[in-house]
């Protein structure tokens, strides 16, 4: 029985609110806007064609692991583990790949590592209630550590021809690992915005009391999200080895997981789960990759990158916070 | 001719959909002035003003002779209003008299808190409420119930000369509602003003003094509370006279549904015997305390340390996961509904289809327009008040988004359905309607469980009451013959067994 008045209202309101409603959802694609626009007036190198296949190149194994960790994020958690792990998997994968010369059975052992450390992050939060900062935390070292040890703390290349092009090979102008990026982000979305899972996820980091109370299996879909985030590393890692047809126990993935939790937060993601867009983490990766670009392209040292991703992501959380 | 508090003129819009418009309201020394509506009337939103956490588009608050600015919750707080908000805020982390004193903590002149001096205040506001808890449980322990006095006495430790009452009873039996009144009319004579928002008119009748009824965000009307009016009241607020009506038939029912022998939890409930068969609306009430939502958290795979038997229909179930209980045939709609019923960064459709998904999948992905329509069909059917179902479901008014919970359970449609306090914050037109559709469901052939605190209500749907007390069942009663003096009786514990 809602009265005319009301229904006026609630019709000549939708142009209005779309507006802002554009503006809160989607501020990381503004700030991307500004960004590019910036850098292609400071830079004319920058929107050379080869300039931004470049970036998108350089961004795609960061971009694969943000997917997982917005996913992660969403659920309310965090994963540390996330370099570490693609250490691990890349020695394991190469070790699997010189030894039985086959590249499939490297990918499947890649593939296997991820899911296998992501359940053990998933089921030390779930079921162990241990605090998901804590357990990946304790994952980061562990995981480091069994990569230094198999390969006696170095690095190890691939043997066998082909597993290089993987990474090294183009369909038509665009690179296999922006390829595979996309591809996964298209995964990522339906998943997230399009099954029974992606709402479950929301759920449980909005309110996992109302979430379980709704019939969801709380700790099943906890885990799953801990392992599918594991199986993204690995296809970051499968990319990062076959690129140099090598991996590093040691430096391979160093510093990852402070990249990839950057991005989703500047994509707006909140800390706490609940709220945010594999679109936003997406935007979220092209600005630190343009940030990057740019300070080589302007020399700027290399050193300083870090604190440009620092103030970018406290300068995100500033904006989240007001909200 | 100054009142003690004039709200002037206020108008305020969310997104351009204006929800008071040019409201005022006058509020006098030692007066308890009743704020009614609809669902939606802009109830909370104006006291949202008055408490500084919404700003008025227009209009002006003039408190003693002096206009004031209500910028933040704590400037209000500074001009000695306190405020039970609609939906509960306490912190389950803490306990209870660190929840009483949050903010405003006693300190001795080194800056240390004073832990027993606030454990004294405490059990001594705690014990005028009637309620008898440690103050150093921690609150997580707590049932709503408890949790909703422990707001109240939040409001009643500062000392205020106005408190805002937003829907204050929702969880409480009738009794606690009492003691809750006493201190309400001692408050009054020491000149404390109250604004009291609630949907049972009944209380309305006893405790307060004027009252102003909202509708559309448009003051109708405001005047002295008056014995013969109640009816006229409610006239002005759903635009019809609600009946009073025993709203079930007795009839025949079909096959035992759910039973449970001898069920027992530690601390919670003991020896719970009972049935319901299809068809049938069984109820339960009592006070706070009585184990009566943890019995059923039990029986929904919630809680896990119980023994005893459930069969459900004829068939031994262990359910140990809610989602083992919906598989089953069981559906609980929860009290509380911000902590146990609402995700609300999820918007209102989504919440709407949360525990249904698979109603609206093909292929392994939702639809939503399968959503949206489904929706619309129980905006329509249940008569939900939303400006636009795309936003999270935090924006609704707090009965609206009750009636979202309610059809994201009746999508279930569940074989066993448990409503506990179903009509929390629904207004009086809306929670005889509400009750038809519970009817509705037995008469299909569902087998329903109504928990409540008001007898009263649900004397009127319910084939069987059980009382409890402290755990047990202390008496049984068909719905038709049932007294509220006896139910209330039993469930304060003066009467046992029967
Ligand atoms: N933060 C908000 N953003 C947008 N709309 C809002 C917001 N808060 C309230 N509204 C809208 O304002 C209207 C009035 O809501 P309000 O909560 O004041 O109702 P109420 O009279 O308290 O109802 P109830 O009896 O259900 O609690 C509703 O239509 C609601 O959707
Ligand atoms: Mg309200």
């Amino acid at each position: 029985m809602a009265e005319p008045e009301f229904e006026r209202a609630k019709r000549s309101t939708k142009w209005n609110s779309r507006l802002s409603w554009i503006w809160t959802e989607y501020s990381v694609i503004i700030a991307f806007l500004i960004l590019f626009v910036v850098s292609s007036i400071l830079s004319p190198r920058f929107l050379e064609f080869s300039n931004l296949m470049n970036i998108l190149m350089q961004v795609s194994i960061i971009g694969v692991i943000a997917l997982g960790m917005t996913m992660i994020m969403l659920s309310g958690g965090i994963d540390l583990s996330v370099g570490s792990v693609l250490a691990l998997v890349g020695v394991f994968s190469v070790i699997a790949l010189n030894a039985s010369g086959s590249i499939f059975i490297a990918i499947i052992t890649a593939l296997a590592v991820g899911a296998f450390t992501g359940f053990l992050n998933g089921f030390m939060v779930a079921k162990l209630k241990i605090a998901a900062f804590i357990a990946t935390l304790g994952m980061m070292a562990a995981a480091r550590s069994i990569a230094l040890y198999t390969s006696d703390g170095g690095s190890i290349s691939g043997e066998v021809e082909g597993f290089s092009a993987i990474s090294n090979s183009s369909i038509g102008a665009v690179q296999s690992p922006i390829f595979i990026f996309g591809l996964m982000a298209v995964l990522v979305f339906i998943l997230l915005h399009q099954t029974r899972f992606g709402r479950y996820v929301y759920a449980i980091g909005s309110n996992e009391k109302g979430a379980l109370l709704s019939g969801i299996r709380v700790d099943r879909i906890k885990m799953a999200v801990y392992t599918l985030a594991g199986m993204l590393v690995s296809v970051a890692a499968i990319i990062e080895t076959s690129r140099l047809n090598s991996i590093s126990s040691s430096s391979s993935g160093q510093l990852y997981e402070l990249d990839a939790i950057a991005a989703v937060i500047i994509g707006g993601t909140r800390m706490t789960g609940g709220r945010g867009k594999v679109v936003g983490t997406l935007f979220g990766v092209l600005i630190l990759g343009i940030l990057n670009n740019m300070m080589n392209l302007m020399n700027v040292s290399p050193y300083l990158q870090g604190f440009v991703t620092g103030l970018v992501i406290i300068i995100a959380v500033v904006f989240q916070k007001r909200e | 001719m100054s009142s003690f508090l004039s709200m002037k003129n206020i108008s305020k819009s969310f997104n351009h959909v204006p929800v008071l418009k040019n409201v005022s309201i006058n509020v006098e020394h030692g007066e308890i002035h009743a704020l009614l509506g609809e669902n939606g009337a802009g109830k909370s939103t104006l006291m949202n003003i008055l408490g500084g956490v919404h700003q008025p588009d227009e209009g002006a608050i003039v408190l003693n002779g002096q206009t004031v600015e209500m910028t933040t919750p704590r400037t209000s707080q500074s001009y000695g209003i306190s405020f039970i908000h609609q939906e509960l805020n306490v912190i389950s982390d803490l306990r209870v008299y660190e929840n009483l004193f949050l903010g405003n903590e006693l300190k001795n002149r080194f800056g240390f808190v004073k832990v027993e001096e606030m454990c004294d205040k405490t059990s001594d506001i705690l014990a005028e409420l009637g309620v008898d808890i440690h103050p150093k449980t921690y609150v997580r322990h707590l049932d709503t119930s408890y949790k909703q006095m422990l707001e109240i006495a939040k409001a009643l430790l500062h000392n205020s000369r106005l408190i805002i009452m937003d829907e204050p009873t929702t969880a409480l039996a009738e009794h606690e509602v009492h003691r809750l009144f006493a201190l309400m009319k001692n408050l009054k004579q020491t000149g404390v003003s109250i604004i009291y928002i609630s949907h049972k008119l009944k209380e309305i009748q006893e405790v307060c003094d004027t009252y102003t009824v909202l509708r559309d965000g448009h003051v109708v009307g405001s005047n002295r509370m008056k014995d013969e009016n109640l009816d006229e009241i409610t006239k002005l607020m759903v635009g019809k006279s609600v009946s009073e009506d025993r709203l079930t038939e007795s009839h025949s029912f079909g096959p035992v549904a759910l039973e449970v022998k001898h069920l027992t939890s530690e601390g919670f409930f003991k020896d719970i015997n009972f049935t319901v068969r299809k068809g049938e609306i069984v109820g339960f009430t009592g006070l706070a305390g009585d184990g009566r939502t943890e019995l059923f958290e039990s029986l929904f795979g919630f809680r896990k340390k119980y023994n005893g038997q459930i069969k459900i229909f004829a068939q031994d179930v262990n359910i140990n996961h809610p989602k083992q209980a919906l598989k089953a045939g069981m559906g609980l709609v929860p009290k509380d509904r911000k902590e146990n019923a609402i995700i609300k960064d999820l918007n209102v459709i989504q919440n709407m289809s949360l525990s249904s998904l698979a109603h609206f999948e093909k292929a392994g992905l939702i639809k939503g327009r399968a959503e949206r329509e489904k929706f619309n069909f129980y905006e329509q059917k249940l008569n939900i008040k939303v400006p636009n179902p795309k936003t999270t479901i935090d924006k609704l008014s707090g009965g609206n988004q009750q009636k979202v919970v309610i059809a994201k359970w009746l999508e279930v449609n569940a074989d066993i359905i448990i409503f506990d306090n179903p009509t929390q914050g629904i207004d009086v037109g809306a929670r005889r309607e509400i009750y038809q559709h519970i009817v509705a469901l037995a008469d299909k052939g569902k087998a329903v469980i109504i928990l409540s605190s008001e007898a009263s209500e649900i004397r009127k749907v319910c084939h069987t009451i059980h009382v409890m007390y402290q755990g047990e069942v202390t008496a049984q009663f068909a719905g038709e013959e049932a007294t509220d003096d006896e139910i209330m009786s039993y469930a304060t514990g003066s009467k046992r067994g029967r």
